[in-house]
């Protein structure tokens, strides 16, 4: 079921029988109809080994499954909102950042970085990024959280995108990712935020960039 | 030359050919191309700017990014506003300066008891020359006209920048303290007069969470 | 395996340099942005504390309550609790008003009546009474005039029947009060019993909704708070939930906060179902 955008801080979004909706707890600002709201303690599909992977990640976002017929609205924190439509492709987004999505997308745990191997996780956790993603792939629709709205923009082979991590939203399309330490991220240390890491996308999609360095 | 332009209203976008800009630090978002980020210190205005930073306590630190492509620069969410000097003067809170092109002369002026109570205190950064500046305010910026006979007076925590031949001047107005309840305990309006624009920001510092 | 469409590298639209305002190019009470308002001031006008912050003429601000004004103010306030959180702007001029950089819209009743959460209300002509509403939190504009209300992104108007978050909710028209309505489904059974003795358990934070029924206009905002704690599935003392989670003293101690937003306390243990009938005073 597409989303329909109402303003740029709520989105609404039909529901079925037969067809459910995974949402963040909390998102839901008003419904029509028969709807029922149940909290997701395995935090959607994905089983025990996504759990684990959620766990080390150390990530704690309760989602719930919203069934039933009518129309929902969404929106969470006054963050703008995003909706992007996957047409059989993947988004790979911050889980955070997740705030509602269709029952028919398949999701998995992946942390980016990871083709850093361990260093890689290190860097992660030194940062603070906490860079694991929700990888979503199918066909259905998405709606993503940012703070202060968010600007596509295009990768393509041998125009690779370095984004800041903490304004890292999503991205969609065979991309891969690195996190890199900036040329000269000595001189950026006085700020212990600076430019010292980025995400290098490299591939051919799509990255989401939030207009603020603030994390959800 | 580098190119300036806003990619929505929150996010600035810089093309560069090879020359450099200074901006505020961490504020890169994102960038295509080949770039370098080089911290810069004192924010270009040598020992003075530095000690006057660290009376006012002023957290201006400054990078400077060179390169090929475009970056782009986003600061909390909040509005960027573009301003084009042409050899006129830019007063703006530290806090609230984004990004200059390379050839704009950025320093600290002191204020002194006229200066915004609002915690940058006394001291005000001023921004000369000629080119691009992008200055940031907690939603889109209000430009309000200043001209003889029609003096403004401004919240100071709603202050963000003012540009031309203006005289500021604290003014306790009787019933202000009632108005400005909201913690921070500023009794105090600034008062704008002569010629020149105001630039105030639709908030007040105090409530916009950090600050930085 | 298809591609994703793909965006270009954006451009923005070419700009025709900022407008700037003077006195008397600033708008006659309407926006000048989405989140800021320009009232023209000839006479009087009341005021939220602390949400101008530019004007331009000559304009005294007096606190509610202050002497001179009391009489004026016996007519328009029947609301004293909220009476020290505004201020009765006084004089001639334009003045600019703004509310943490919230959206702003402003409101035209024409002897009707509306009801808005107290944080979110700006400011009101003085044609306006001001009473507070039996919703704790929520305060009730009648007769005929304009008044400002902020909120956290536009503004969106639904009709009944509908069900929304108490977060979400910036007030309502002419339909009844709302009554509390909790999700059937979630207070069944036993574990739903367990839930609702011990307030805890995988809550989904959507099993209590304010419900709209009848004619008239809900609206909506995308959330009450800027940056809120975030659930991690406590039931009790939601933000937005008028008293929710705070131990009540009397019926009286219905505002809270100042008139600004309604504090996020916490009270862990009983969930807020626990307290339902004395929350409404039933």
């Amino acid at each position: 079921m597409p989303f329909h955008k109402i303003n740029g801080k709520m989105v609404e979004a039909p529901v079925q029988p037969g067809q459910r909706m995974f949402s963040q707890r909390g998102a839901m600002l008003g419904y029509r109809g028969e709807v029922s709201f149940t909290p997701n303690l395995t935090g959607g599909q994905g089983g025990v080994m996504s759990m684990i992977g959620r766990r080390v990640a150390n990530e704690d976002t309760p989602l719930m499954t919203v069934e039933g017929r009518g129309t929902v609205l969404f929106g969470h924190g006054g963050h703008h909102v995003h909706v992007v439509d996957l047409v059989g492709d993947t988004l790979c987004v911050e889980a955070d950042r997740l705030l509602a999505f269709d029952g028919t997308l398949q999701q998995s745990t992946l942390f980016m970085g990871s083709q850093g191997g361990v260093m890689g996780i290190v860097r992660g956790q030194v940062t603070g990024q906490g860079l694991f993603t929700t990888r979503l792939s199918g066909h259905g629709s998405v709606a993503v959280m940012a703070h202060g709205g968010v600007f596509e923009l295009p990768i393509t082979p041998g125009q690779p995108v370095h984004v800041d991590p903490q304004a890292y939203v999503a991205h969609r399309g065979e991309v891969t990712n690195r996190l890199s330490s900036a040329l000269g991220w000595r001189d950026m240390i006085g700020r212990g935020s600076g430019e010292a890491f980025q995400l290098e996308l490299s591939g051919q999609g799509t990255v989401y960039v939030q207009a603020s360095e603030e994390k959800l | 030359m580098a190119q300036f332009r806003l990619q929505g209203s929150r996010v600035l976008a810089v093309d560069l050919a090879g020359d450099a800009v200074k901006a505020r630090n961490g504020s890169m978002v994102a960038y295509t191309g080949q770039m370098t980020f080089k911290k810069l210190s004192g924010g270009g205005d040598g020992l003075r700017g530095m000690v006057t930073r660290r009376l006012t306590g002023e957290q201006m630190t400054v990078m400077e990014v060179q390169g090929k492509g475009t970056c782009f620069f986003a600061a909390q969410a909040t509005e960027i506003n573009l301003v084009r000097l042409n050899g006129e003067t830019l007063f703006v809170e530290a806090d609230n300066l984004l990004c200059t092109e390379a050839g704009l002369r950025t320093g600290t002026t002191f204020t002194g008891l006229n200066g915004m109570a609002s915690g940058d205190g006394l001291f005000t950064t001023k921004v000369e020359g000629s080119g691009w500046a992008a200055v940031t305010s907690n939603g889109p910026a209000v430009i309000l006209r200043v001209s003889q006979g029609m003096p403004l007076r401004v919240d100071p925590g709603a202050y963000v920048a003012h540009t031309g031949n203006l005289n500021r001047s604290l003014k306790s107005g009787a019933g202000w303290t009632t108005l400005m309840g909201e913690g921070g305990g500023e009794a105090v309006q600034a008062e704008f007069t002569g010629e020149g624009l105001v630039y105030v920001q639709p908030s007040e510092k105090i409530t916009f969470g950090g600050d930085v | 395996m298809s591609y994703p469409p793909q965006p270009t590298l954006p451009w923005s639209t070419a700009g025709q340099g900022p407008v700037t305002y003077d006195a008397y190019s600033l708008p006659v009470n309407d926006n000048v942005n989405p989140y800021a308002f320009s009232v023209e001031l000839n006479g009087s006008y009341f005021l939220q504390k602390g949400k101008m912050v530019a004007y331009y003429g000559d304009i005294s601000f007096q606190g509610v309550g202050h002497g001179a004004l009391d009489r004026l103010l016996g007519q328009q306030f029947n609301s004293p609790l909220h009476a020290s959180d505004w201020v009765v702007a006084q004089g001639r001029g334009k003045m600019v008003l703004a509310d943490r950089a919230f959206d702003l819209n402003s409101y035209d009743l024409d002897q009707g009546n509306l009801t808005v959460r107290s944080g979110n209300l700006l400011a009101f002509e003085p044609t306006l009474a001001l009473k507070q509403s039996i919703i704790p939190g929520f305060l009730t504009l009648l007769g005929t005039g304009k008044f400002v209300a902020a909120s956290n992104g536009p503004v969106h108007f639904m009709e009944p029947p509908v069900r929304v978050d108490p977060q979400a909710l910036v007030g309502w028209a002419d339909c009844p009060a709302p009554c509390h309505h909790y999700d059937h489904h979630y207070m069944q059974g036993v574990l739903g019993g367990l839930r609702r003795l011990t307030g805890l358990g995988g809550a989904s934070g959507e099993e209590h909704q304010f419900e709209f029924v009848g004619a008239g206009q809900v609206l909506l905002q995308s959330s009450e708070a800027l940056m809120p704690e975030r659930s991690v599935g406590q039931v009790d003392a939601e933000p937005g939930v008028p008293g929710g989670g705070l131990p009540q003293q009397g019926y009286q101690g219905g505002h809270q906060g100042g008139g600004q937003q309604l504090p996020n306390l916490q009270v862990p243990g009983l969930g807020n179902l626990g307290d339902l009938g004395r929350r409404f005073g039933l």
